[in-house]
């Protein structure tokens, strides 16, 4: 009885979060899967069961189809830029110069404020009138005529990216550089003496070591990838048309502006499961690759 | 690595463009904020001709960012207090009293990793209204709790590394099961605390999305969501709206500087766990 009562005191611990997380979590997420396959329109309590006719919708809705391409591309281009990126970075500033405290703060700090407030910066930036900064840089310093940066499909859309890429891989190379400098120094100098150069030191060395931090930048930046909605929405809106348009924008423009919500709550699964299945493959592949090269 | 002991000027030149280019946006903002509405259209790049200062008088006098930044602190002090005092009493008794049902408890809020917020953004936006929760902050507060789960995970593999004869000894003693929690763990969990409190803290004052939805009137909206706001509002007066931008950036800046170790330690904390 002593027993029960003690461990009934533990599990009151429980409680709290297990209410919340039920509550604003699981609950919702099962009302998703439901209510995907309704014709609930927010209002009417009247509504019908519809089968997968949301999910069809899905791919006859111009703005979803393109929300959901360029989510996948911003994703999948800005992921592979930053780790290209962030890892040579990360090696440079872990080298010995008088700036480098001053380098790694500036690359860092766009990582801490809000994505909305550096897209509007951005925005002024890459304004596409003649007198916007980047164009006028363009002009005076080589020459070329104004480009409508934001406003151009293509252009508008790499724009986007490269606003990202400057935000964040400051903060993954962070990431790197704490694994770099786990890395014990006698691997390199026993490495030297080997006559191994600097390049194949980094090659055979420093590369392979980073592979767990690999895994979990990587993971990090796909997920959030996915999740983008900021950036794109204070630089473009979504525009041109709904070239940048996310899947984020898709489901509060169909679902809470339009309240369309079993077609808002399908594109809310499908989301679920692309996270999914990205994640759960990215991660299995790269914890196969560490495994390979270690 | 090797032959680094001795310092060189070549990284130091070799890296200021790159510097430069990454300062370039700060730098613009800034300089803009001390220039006349005509002056920053026409000469964006160059120092002010002229200094000056009234941006920065008419930005406290013509818009609530004095209201919006107490809502902020509001938002994100009580979220992530109540948030990691939750967290870690979850893992209390899933690390000191291992059995299957908090195994299976641990399985069950660790999906929620795997659920993006979108997910569940309808029905969400549904129950708040239900509740009467929307343009609350409070209710955005309950909202934002949901976030325990990661301080959960965070104070699990912390806890982990507490010995187990310091709450047996505490029970023999006569000490009740909620006053170890209390008077013993809780204080030993400071390090993961502040992680925990970063990590959640910066997440809530950033956050856009759920103050957008949830959040209608003026008088509520965070600082976030009031940049946003301000920036439909002074669409052609760039340094009224970049003055804003830079008052808002002062205090993030402020954290930083304090913080940046101890950001760089959480993210490697978390990382290496994750």
């Amino acid at each position: 009885m002593v027993k029960f009562l003690r461990y009934l005191q533990y599990e009151v611990f429980l409680l709290p979060i297990l209410i919340i997380y039920t509550l604003f979590t699981i609950v919702p997420l099962i009302r998703s899967f439901e209510l995907s396959l309704t014709d609930f329109n927010g209002y009417s309590t009247d509504y019908h069961f519809v089968g997968l006719k949301n999910y069809i919708k899905l791919f006859s809705d111009d703005a979803i189809v393109s929300g959901i391409l360029f989510t996948l591309t911003f994703a999948l281009c800005s992921t592979a830029l930053i780790t290209v990126m962030a890892i040579p970075l990360a090696i440079l500033l872990d080298q010995n110069f008088f700036t480098k405290h001053i380098h790694r703060a500036l690359f860092f700090f766009p990582s801490i404020p809000s994505g909305l407030l550096l897209a509007f910066i951005w925005g002024f930036i890459l304004s596409p009138v003649a007198s916007g900064v980047f164009n006028t840089i363009l002009r005076e310093v080589f020459g070329l005529g104004a480009q409508p940066w934001l406003s151009d499909p293509l252009l508008a859309k790499l724009s986007t990216i490269i606003v990202a890429v400057w935000a964040q891989t400051g903060w993954h190379a962070v990431l790197y550089l704490a694994f770099l400098q786990s890395i014990p120094k006698d691997y390199f100098e026993a490495a030297a003496i080997d006559g191994a150069s600097r390049l194949q030191q980094i090659r055979y060395i420093t590369l392979p070591l980073l592979a767990p931090a690999m895994t979990v930048s990587v993971m990090l930046l796909l997920t959030g990838g996915l999740k983008v909605f900021e950036i794109p929405f204070a630089l473009t809106k979504g525009g041109p048309g709904f070239e940048t348009h996310t899947i984020t924008q898709v489901i509060v423009l169909r679902g809470i502006s339009e309240t369309q919500f079993g077609l808002a709550s399908a594109m809310s699964v499908v989301f679920f499961l692309i996270v999914l299945v990205i994640a759960c493959f990215q991660v299995t592949m790269m914890q196969k690759r560490e495994e390979r090269i270690q | 690595m090797t032959g680094s002991l001795k310092r060189s000027w070549i990284l130091d030149i070799l890296m200021l463009p790159v510097g430069i280019v990454m300062f370039f946006p700060f730098y613009l903002i800034i300089v803009n904020t001390f220039k006349s509405e005509h002056e920053a259209i026409s000469r964006p790049m160059s120092l002010p001709g002229e200094w000056v200062f009234d941006n920065y008088k008419q930005v406290f006098e013509q818009t609530p960012i004095l209201q919006s930044f107490s809502n902020s602190l509001i938002l994100t002090v009580c979220s992530v207090l109540v948030m990691v005092l939750i967290g870690a009493m979850a893992a209390y008794p899933v690390v000191f009293n291992p059995n299957r049902l908090n195994r299976l408890v641990t399985l069950y809020l660790l999906a929620g990793f795997m659920i993006p917020f979108q997910t569940t953004l309808i029905p969400l936006f549904q129950l708040m209204t239900d509740m009467q929760l929307v343009n609350k902050l409070y209710g955005l507060i309950l909202l934002y709790l949901g976030g325990a789960v990661f301080v959960f995970f965070l104070m699990m593999g912390y806890m982990r590394t507490i010995p187990k004869d310091l709450s047996e000894a505490a029970i023999i003693d006569g000490c009740s099961i909620w006053g170890i929690f209390w008077r013993i763990i809780l204080p030993l969990l400071k390090p993961i605390t502040v992680t925990s409190i970063i990590f959640q803290a910066m997440w809530i004052w950033n956050d856009f999305l759920a103050p957008l939805l949830f959040l209608s009137s003026r008088s509520n909206a965070t600082l976030v969501l009031e940049i946003y706001k301000a920036k439909g509002e002074f669409t052609v007066n760039w340094p009224m709206f970049m003055t804003m931008t830079v008052i808002t950036l002062v205090p993030i800046f402020i954290f930083f500087i304090l913080m940046q170790k101890q950001i760089v330690k959480g993210i490697v904390g978390g990382a290496v766990k994750g």
